[in-house]
C-alpha cells in the first residue's frame, strides 16, 4: 500500500503547487517563540508572489504573528487532498505589506473565503505577510489507502 | 487536568489536526496528524502519525520536548491548541489503527455535505495510515477558534 509514496524537493516554487495555493483548503502553520515554544495554526490563504516569494494572510493578531516577529522562521503545509499530494514549504519573514497589488489580491479571496465558510465579519485581512521560500518539499500520499473502520 | 468539555471535543468531535515542532536552532516543524486519543490520566494526549509526514518530529522530540498540537472541527472552526511535552513514542498498534479509522470516518462524515461531487475513497484516504504514536504531557490549552477570543489561554487560567 506504500507504492505511490513519494517525496521530492525543490528550491523554489514549481509551476505545478499554484492551483493547490488557489484551492481554498485551509493550510497548515507552524511557529516557533523565541523562548522556544512552537506553534501550530491553520491559516486561511498561501498567496503565491512569485517563485521565491509566498504571502500568508495575517488575519488575528494572534501567537503566529507574534512568533515571527520574534522568530523569523516558519512552515507551512498546503494541501491538494484530489492530487493526494501535501506541499511542505520552509519559510522566512521577510515584511509585512497593509496595501498594495499583494495586499488587495488577497483582500479579495479571504473574502470570497469567509462568505463560502460562514465567517463573514470574522475573516479579515490585517496584512499579507511576504516569505521568502527557503524550500518546498512535494509528498505524495495516494499509496496509503485508507483502511476500512 | 484537560477539562470535561474539551475532553469531549477531542473525543467526540474534532476531524482535523497538526502539530509543530522545533529544532534546536528554533527551527519550527509541522506534522500531519492522522489521529488522537486522550490518556485515561487526562493529562496526556497521544497522536498518531505517517512517517511521511513526521520528519524531524522524533529528532526535534529527542532534543528538546516541546510540543503543540491543534484540533478543529472543521467545518464548524471550533479549535483548541495543546501545548506540552514529550513523553514516548512508539510504533502503531490494532487498538490506535481501529481508533483512526473511526476517526477517519467521521472526517468523511463531515467533509463530504462540503464536497459533495468528491469520491467518498479520496476524502478517506486524506487520512493517512499512520506509522507512529506520539505521547506528551499536556501542559497549557489555548482557545484558536477564529475570533475575538482567539489565543486566549484556558488551562491553567490566564491571569486576569
Amino acid at each position: 500500500m506504500r507504492a505511490v509514496e513519494q517525496s521530492t524537493t525543490f528550491d523554489r516554487l514549481p509551476d505545478a503547487i499554484r492551483p493547490v495555493l488557489d484551492n481554498g483548503i485551509p493550510a497548515g502553520m507552524a511557529t516557533c517563540s523565541a523562548a522556544g515554544v512552537p506553534n501550530m495554526t491553520v491559516v486561511s490563504q498561501v498567496y503565491y508572489v512569485d517563485t521565491q516569494h509566498v504571502a500568508v494572510s495575517f488575519q488575528f493578531f494572534n501567537k503566529t504573528v507574534r512568533n515571527i516577529r520574534e522568530n523569523p522562521r516558519a512552515e507551512v503545509a498546503v494541501h491538494d487532498p484530489f492530487g493526494q499530494v501535501d506541499w511542505i514549504l520552509e519559510l522566512q519573514f521577510v515584511r509585512s505589506e497593509k496595501e498594495g497589488p499583494i495586499f488587495e489580491a488577497m483582500d479579495i479571496q479571504i473574502e470570497a473565503i469567509a462568505s463560502a465558510t460562514g465567517m463573514s465579519g470574522i475573516f479579515k485581512l490585517m496584512a499579507a505577510d511576504i516569505y521568502r521560500v527557503r524550500s518546498c518539499r512535494r509528498i505524495e500520499y495516494g499509496g496509503r489507502a485508507a483502511e476500512p473502520a | 487536568m484537560i477539562p470535561g468539555k474539551i475532553a469531549r471535543f477531542v473525543q467526540e468531535r474534532a476531524n482535523v489536526a497538526g502539530m509543530a515542532s522545533r529544532d534546536a536552532d528554533l527551527v519550527p516543524h509541522q506534522h500531519r496528524v492522522s489521529g488522537w486519543r486522550l490518556g485515561k490520566d487526562g493529562k496526556t494526549i497521544t497522536a498518531y502519525l505517517p512517517a511521511l509526514f513526521a520528519e524531524h518530529l522524533l529528532e526535534d522530540l529527542e532534543s528538546n520536548g516541546q510540543v503543540a498540537l491543534s484540533l478543529e472541527e472543521y467545518p464548524a472552526h471550533e479549535t483548541y491548541q495543546f501545548k506540552g511535552v514529550f513523553v514516548r513514542q512508539r510504533a502503531i498498534e490494532a487498538e490506535d489503527r481501529a481508533l483512526v479509522a473511526a476517526q477517519r470516518e467521521r472526517f468523511v462524515h463531515d467533509m463530504l455535505p462540503l464536497y459533495p461531487e468528491a469520491p467518498v475513497d479520496l476524502i478517506r484516504g486524506f487520512i493517512v495510515e499512520p506509522d507512529l504514536a506520539v505521547e506528551f504531557e499536556v501542559q497549557e490549552i489555548y482557545l484558536q477558534t477564529p475570533g475575538p477570543g482567539a489565543g486566549a489561554r484556558l488551562v491553567p487560567p490566564a491571569e486576569k
